[in-house]
């Protein structure tokens, strides 16, 4: 009887206390361009390994195409941390925003160059007189570093937008109704996946450069330092799972974004682009690289990006690398075993 | 026997019916087929054409295997209805208190006109931004869309009321409320229902395009997704489902609008006005 009563009252203890322990989630809002998807994989693999909630920290996702910049989403405080690019920051910065790159989630850029396999065109620098295509008016920039790597300037070609639609891209491509494209890898996946073979010619001043970096405000950095840790944490270890179980990693993105897997194949090399460019080359995971910030910055200030160059020691804000990377390897590795024994 | 009478003869023994269903089911199975053939010999872009079977195929694997088009269609179709529930009652709710004032319309009119010329797809980004990314800023797109159409619509019928009608109140010492309940709002009323379907089928358009901008979930997510991935037959099976629930919303509507303005029909005219004088009637015996 009285081991009866025990069980009874710690399942009533249990139930009371699993919702308090849900209501003590802090919630972090983040900003980022895409819906969950294996493009990000650290935020769904976090998820669903429980790394977010061992963190206390609940991802409220804000996925928007808006063209606001998403800096003014940090401002009005309905976002906590934001994904950008390196020209969103430093724009950011010349406009006097206080914002900090807390953690670089890709740390070489997904942009390029890309051509139809068919093409006669092998390298930027035959693509004078010819009109180039942009993914987006956002790719100028990538092709005007790549001819400016090949001595050509922006005069020399015809740029025109053939937009992010997947159908009207991949047809630009088929059809070569443009020498070549500027856009990023995960767009040129969904074609090749498609069956129609493109190639590279991407300059390598043009991937020299951040991705895609996690930026907060001085207010969140000092008053929200506590749930961004978190936050980070439990990034740094999703993004780790794909190094050591790349198909604990496919399977939580099976299961989560359905829509990416209806075409098996299709959703493979979707992945495993995406962790091609979301693990990082730096021993810490999202360390912040400081002389590649410097690096960049005279390209983007020749074509108009920036009017001037700023200090990175300004807007770079190492203090969360150190908490980001203070987990256990071991640990992890021994909780994907168990979560791969009860899925898989 | 002449036309006429054959389609009446038709009609009435229910022929007519199955006919135009049967040639409906054969129009449509003839541009399938057309379709299907045009997608297999290469003439239509399966880029931008996908084959009817795979988008069958589509459908059955949405609706049923994964099963993940419901959570999507269920948002879209709740930010639809509030929106537009929000919407037509500000619009005809002001129309209405317009109506009813002359100065509040010359000063309210311009802003109203604004507000209708401004580009949604413009504004949407700074409603997000200002609303938030949750549901009240979807509804509030879709609001805005379905606002304008019921205003006018309504504006228009309490504005347009028969002179000779209105004079004939006033000879008769009617009340402002009983000159309102009893001409202008019945007058206005074919015109604000018009005016509610216009909004109902704009008010999808604005559901996709706050969910083009900044959402989780929803058909627009869903066609973004799989667009982005080349999976166009189940980008076709979302853009089907939504010209389907836009058909039957319509439907619905044209429905409503027949229920409520039977007087612009004249066969549903002689129904109610047989079924007001049985009820009259019995009214009469009773009291006799």
């Amino acid at each position: 009887m009285k081991r009866l009563t025990r069980a009874a009252l710690l399942g009533v203890a249990a139930i009371v206390a699993m919702p308090a322990a849900a209501q003590d989630l802090t919630t972090v809002n983040a900003i980022m361009p895409k819906q969950r998807s294996a493009n990000y994989f650290p935020l769904i693999v976090g998820e669903a390994l429980g790394y977010f909630e061992e963190e206390g920290v609940k991802v409220n996702l804000l996925p928007s195409d808006t063209p606001i910049p998403f800096v003014n989403f940090l401002r009005n405080g309905q976002a906590d941390i934001a994904m950008m690019d390196s020209a969103e920051v430093l724009q950011a910065v010349a406009a006097g925003v206080p914002v900090n790159v807390v953690y670089e989630v890709m740390q070489t850029a997904p942009d390029g160059i890309a051509i139809s396999a068919e093409s006669d065109f092998k390298d930027v620098s035959e693509l004078k007189g010819e009109t180039v295509g942009l993914v987006s008016d956002r790719d100028r920039v990538t092709m005007q570093i790549a001819l400016d790597a090949r001595d050509l300037t922006e005069d020399d070609v015809t740029m025109v937008v053939v937009g992010e639609a997947g159908p009207t891209l991949a047809a630009a491509f088929r059809d070569q109704t443009v020498a070549a494209i500027a856009g990023s890898g995960p767009d040129w996946l969904a074609i090749q996946a498609n069956g129609i073979a493109i190639d590279l010619i991407t300059p390598s001043e043009v991937s020299a450069k951040p991705g895609n970096v996690f930026v907060a405000l001085d207010d969140a950095v000092e008053g929200k330092s506590e749930r961004l840790e978190g936050y980070l944490r439990a990034w740094a270890k999703g993004m780790y799972v794909a190094t050591i179980a790349p198909d604990v990693v496919a399977e939580i993105a099976r299961t989560t974004v359905p829509e990416e897997w209806e075409d098996p194949t299709f959703g493979q090399q979707y992945l495993e682009n995406a962790i091609r460019l979301n693990v990082s080359v730096t021993e810490n995971a999202g360390d912040l690289q400081t002389e590649t910030w410097s690096s960049i910055q005279p390209a983007m200030m020749k074509f108009g990006l920036i009017e001037e160059t700023a200090d990175p020691s300004g807007f770079l804000e190492p203090k969360f690398i150190g908490p980001a990377n203070d987990w256990s390897k071991d640990e992890v590795a021994a909780e994907v075993e168990a979560w791969r024994a009860a899925n898989m | 026997m002449s036309a006429t009478d054959e389609t009446s003869a038709l009609a009435s023994s229910g022929q007519w019916s199955w006919r135009i269903v049967a040639n409906h089911v054969a129009i449509l199975a003839g541009l399938l087929g057309a379709w299907e053939i045009g997608a297999r010999t290469g003439f239509l872009d399966p880029l931008f054409f996908p084959r009817p079977t795979d988008i069958l195929a589509g459908f059955w694997r949405l609706y049923v295997t994964q099963g993940n088009i419901w959570d999507h269609l269920g948002l879209t179709v709740a930010e639809v209805l509030t929106g537009f529930v929000a919407g037509s009652v500000l619009g005809i709710g002001l129309a209405l208190l317009v109506g009813m004032s002359d100065r509040l319309r010359r000063y309210l009119k311009p802003y109203v006109i604004i507000s209708e010329a401004t580009p949604r797809i413009a504004i949407g980004p700074v409603i997000i931004a200002a609303f938030g990314f949750g549901w009240t800023s979807k509804v509030a797109i879709v609001m805005l869309v379905c606002f304008f159409a019921p205003f006018v619509n309504t504006l228009n019928g309490m504005v347009n009321v028969d002179e000779n009608e209105m004079d004939m109140m006033r000879s008769m010492r009617a009340s402002k409320w009983q000159i309102f309940r009893k001409l202008m709002l019945p007058d206005a009323l074919p015109e604000i229902l018009g005016g509610l379907r216009l909004a109902m089928a704009s008010a999808l358009g604005g559901a996709l395009v706050a969910e083009f901008i900044a959402s989780n979930a929803g058909l627009g997510v869903l066609i973004n997704q799989y667009t982005g991935v080349l999976n166009m037959a189940s980008a076709f099976v979302c853009v089907l489902t939504l010209t389907v629930l836009g058909f039957f919303i319509f439907r619905g509507m044209e429905a409503l609008d027949h229920w409520i303005v039977f007087w612009s029909d004249r066969r549903r005219t002689e129904q109610v006005s047989r079924r007001r004088a049985r009820a009259w009637s019995e009214r009469m015996e009773k009291r006799t």
